[in-house]
């Protein structure tokens, strides 16, 4: 009920800009092709359906790939140097440099080094992907509770056992701050990476719309990018929901 | 016959920070033993070396005749140090986790015994402060082991719900005799729970009084109005204020 009456404020601001938004461009009389009025867009997102679709799933294919990929390799720097804390100075603060890189600085040399086929995209998404999951997680995994870990040890607690029962539990609510963060970036890799050279995906077709000046196509285009982000999200909200017990919830 | 805790000769610093000083201190297989002493004066670390989370610059710690080492005792920490991602009945079972096996059915049954039926879903921060610590006090008496170390299991909470607790925690003990260190900084607490009672000094912490508590089991609360009671009170309440008798 509540979420229903948070929602309503923001919903009635979006109507009413989309209002101000036709409302402007049926008064200017301006082109199309520079802004494109909402009801544009619609009719745009209609005739594009069957493209769009097919276009809309590679993506998402590609961002779920890449998302948990980027996951995976996240979730294994974070363990790996947690358990070794000597390999963790070594790399740790390498790791927060390498991110001052910008993923599309280095992409092309991606596309040189792997070629045109799914790996150099996945490649991209798994560099944006893994360092919030990895920091978060890290993070978590190290901030547990040192009065429980003493009690756990007196108790005769093994260090495997203090993994699985006090540092991992522990760190779960951290690590999808990072899974959020990670979500809406994974669709934006994606994109990214379909700009490089793809035959399919909302990246690539916002390209081909660039080219023959259809903005009212990459209006769509625009809007399907933050759907996949919002659904990704969620389902990482979701996933949150089902696993992370037992905390006051404020 | 070996004693549930044999301490001889215990020193221990933290660097130049030197903590407790040559203690000696045994606790008989059954027997209820309380350490009171002032803050900071080294008693929480006295369990952190009985529990093997340090180990001491000299002396040695026997339990049950074997040298001490992780594992051995039910603890029960000064905060109740539970698990809010756990219900309480996995708090529970923490202990017996880590040893092995978990006996849920079993403390289903003991939550009741405490008064906490209804509460084994619940998680950590559903309860009150009290409530809270009977969990944790549970935890240590079902990790079946010969000795339970108590570090100030009842500080938190006001005078009545301590009573209480106090009638509790003797009925438990009388029914389930095993060998108890407990620490507070309550003096009548000390004396209604024990048989015996060790007077720490403040920091580096000796043992300045050991006292044999002269009253009979099972022991009722209307003991601290005994003028025997009355007497030994003050005298430890001098011992540990420092002020001349
Ligand atoms: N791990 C540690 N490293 C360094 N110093 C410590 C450590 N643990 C305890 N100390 C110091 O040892 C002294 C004794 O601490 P301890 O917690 O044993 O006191 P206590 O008698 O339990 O006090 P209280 O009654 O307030 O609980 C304190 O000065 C504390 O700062
Ligand atoms: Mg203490």
């Amino acid at each position: 009920m509540t979420s229903v009456k948070r929602a309503l404020p923001p919903a009635i601001t979006v109507l009413l800009l989309i209002a101000g938004w036709q409302l402007y461009t049926t008064l200017s009389g301006i082109d199309t092709w520079l802004l494109p009025s909402p009801s544009d867009i619609l009719t745009a997102a209609a005739d594009q359906r069957e493209a769009l679709a097919r276009h809309t799933l590679a993506t998402a294919e590609l961002t779920l790939y890449g998302f948990g990929a980027g996951v995976a390799t996240g979730l294994f720097v974070a363990v790996v140097l947690h358990l070794l804390p000597g390999v963790r100075v070594a790399i740790y603060p390498l790791l927060v440099i390498s991110q001052n890189v910008p993923t599309i600085a280095i992409a092309p040399l991606l596309v040189v080094w792997l070629g045109f086929g799914i790996a150099p995209k996945l490649v991209v998404i798994i560099l944006v992907c893994f360092f919030p999951v990895a920091v978060a997680t890290l993070d978590g995994l190290g901030r547990s509770d040192a009065l429980i870990a003493d009690y756990m040890l007196m108790s005769g607690a093994n260090r495997r056992q203090l993994f699985t029962k006090l540092q991992w539990p522990h760190a779960l609510p951290t690590m999808f701050s990072g899974l959020k963060i990670a979500a809406t970036y994974s669709v934006l890799g994606a994109i990214i990476a379909e700009w490089l050279g793809s035959d399919k995906g909302i990246g690539q077709y916002m390209i081909i719309q660039k080219s023959a000046f259809r903005a009212d196509r990459l209006f769509v285009a625009i809007a399907i990018v933050v759907i996949l982000a919002l659904v990704v999200f969620g389902l990482v909200v979701l996933l949150e929901k089902l696993t992370v017990k037992g905390r006051r919830r404020d | 016959m070996t004693e549930a805790l044999k301490v001889t000769g215990l020193s221990h610093s933290f660097g130049d920070l030197e903590v407790l000083k040559d203690l000696d201190i045994t606790v008989q297989k059954g027997e209820f033993v309380s350490i009171v002493g002032p803050s900071g004066s080294g008693k929480s670390t006295l369990f952190h070396l009985v529990g093997g989370v340090h180990t001491p610059t000299a002396g040695a710690i026997e339990i049950n005749g074997q040298k001490a080492k992780r594992g051995l005792i039910g603890y029960m920490p000064q905060q109740p140090a539970l698990m809010p991602w756990r219900t309480i009945e996995k708090n529970v079972v923490l202990a017996q986790e880590i040893k092995g096996k978990a006996d849920i059915a079993a403390a289903r049954e003991w939550l009741s015994k405490v008064g906490l039926d209804g509460f084994a879903d619940k998680y950590p921060h559903q309860l009150s402060g009290g409530m809270q610590q009977r969990v944790a006090f549970l935890r240590a008496l079902l990790s079946d082991q010969e000795l339970l170390c108590l570090d100030e299991p009842f500080s938190a909470l006001d005078a009545m719900t301590r009573l209480e607790m106090h009638r509790w925690l003797l009925d438990i003990w009388e029914a389930n005799r095993r060998a108890v260190l407990f620490v507070t900084h309550n003096i009548e607490e000390a004396l209604l729970l024990s048989d015996t009672v060790y007077v720490f000094s403040s920091r580096p912490a000796t043992v300045i009084e050991k006292v044999t508590v002269p009253f009979g089991r099972p022991r009722r609360d209307d003991v601290v109005d005994d003028p025997d009671f009355v007497k030994l009170r003050r005298r430890l309440t001098d011992l540990l204020t420092g002020s001349p008798r």
